[in-house]
């Protein structure tokens, strides 16, 4: 699969969410799950928006204080979209690292929202496979392992993607016959 | 050697691994710690009403109470312009504004507008010399606003960043660099 070696660095936890989070979302896409972009794209769209009113406070043709009625206009439709990004990170997102779309070519799945958690001063990584509609028919109930980080990563920090693809696959498998079983 | 333009190497292949929307998303979060940057700085002055509300001092004429390197607050204020207040006023064909204190006010008592003459506490004489040609006494619309606060020595930054703009571009070069590594 990938040519070069993942390494992360061992002391840094951020690094280490990063490198693990970046394997899953290569595995769930590498079994056939489109990565859903839509939310992100609505992210860099609101982005992009905020920039622009930041621009056009900071570069309209008028001096103070005679463009003070285009500044507050700015200003408060900067916070308007600050709010709204900052509810969607928080409200949507969440812990979320990845959304898919259905598996192509099937009419009883529906698509994945995969989370993971690694609090600050544990070696216990949480990987969790749910639907993005709980409520939808086909929808399968949410299945998480917990594992510690030690089991895939050597001394040097490089990834074993062997092991970790081992782990998430039969995560994934575990989630899609979850269903079968309540039929 | 070897090891180190083998490195070079992975480091540049890293680099241009990443993907087009990666990159994307970086210069947007960028783009959104600069712009809240800035938005605060626009609310900063509506809230003040003053174009410029956070200044460095430059010289040394309003010695001992401010000095070269201070940073002052400023406010602005519907408040009558009194003597005794150390302003900020800009004149015209003159970039950079300048910070001393009211010495005589002349108000009309019927439309309220004052011609004002400043003096810095540290200079021999009044600021004549520094308005533009002909003109005499500073008005409301020349002040920028009237000193509220100061902090001591935070101001050198700027001072040295401006006298050797080289530095600010070395500055913005790795934070740049830092926020795109991480």
């Amino acid at each position: 699969m990938a040519s070069k070696e993942k390494k992360a660095n061992l002391l840094d936890h951020y690094s280490l969410k990063r490198a693990l989070d970046d394997a899953v979302t290569e595995i769930i896409t590498a079994n056939g799950y489109a990565e859903n972009v839509n939310l992100s794209n609505l992210k860099m769209g609101l982005g992009l928006v905020a920039c622009t009113i930041a621009l056009v406070a900071q570069f309209f043709p008028k001096k103070f204080p005679a463009n003070k009625g285009i500044l507050i206009w700015c200003i408060a439709l900067y916070v308007i979209v600050f709010v709204i990004l900052q509810l969607i990170m928080y409200f949507k997102e969440k812990n979320h690292i990845l959304f898919t779309h259905p598996l192509q070519d099937s009419f009883s799945s529906t698509g994945l929202a995969i989370s993971s958690k690694f609090p600050r001063f544990s070696d216990l990584y949480t990987l969790e496979i749910a639907s993005v509609d709980p409520k939808s028919l086909s929808a399968n109930p949410p299945v998480e392992f917990t594992k510690s980080v030690t089991k895939w990563f050597t001394k040097d920090g490089v990834l074993v993607e062997g092991f970790f693809r081992e782990d998430v696959e039969n995560l994934l498998n575990k989630f899609t016959l979850e269903s079968r079983k309540g039929k | 050697m070897g090891g180190v333009s083998d490195y070079v190497k992975e480091t540049i292949d890293s680099i241009r691994s990443i993907q087009v929307r990666q990159l994307l998303l970086q210069i947007i979060t960028l783009g959104m710690i600069v712009s809240l940057a800035l938005i605060m700085w626009k609310g900063l002055i509506c809230f003040t009403g003053s174009e410029s509300p956070v200044v460095v001092v430059l010289s040394g004429s309003m010695e001992p109470g401010f000095q070269r390197g201070d940073i002052l607050f400023l406010n602005m204020g519907d408040a009558p312009v009194r003597a005794g207040e150390i302003v900020v006023f800009n004149v015209d064909g003159r970039k950079i504004p300048i910070v001393h204190r009211v010495i005589k006010v002349h108000e009309n008592r019927e439309t309220g507008e004052v011609d004002v003459l400043t003096k810095g506490d540290n200079n021999y004489g009044d600021d004549r010399l520094l308005y533009a040609d002909g003109q005499l006494w500073l008005n409301r619309k020349h002040i920028m606003g009237r000193s509220v606060g100061f902090l001591p020595y935070v101001g050198w930054v700027t001072i040295f960043m401006t006298e050797k703009p080289v530095i600010k571009y070395i500055l913005i070069a790795v934070l740049g660099v830092l926020v795109l590594v991480s």
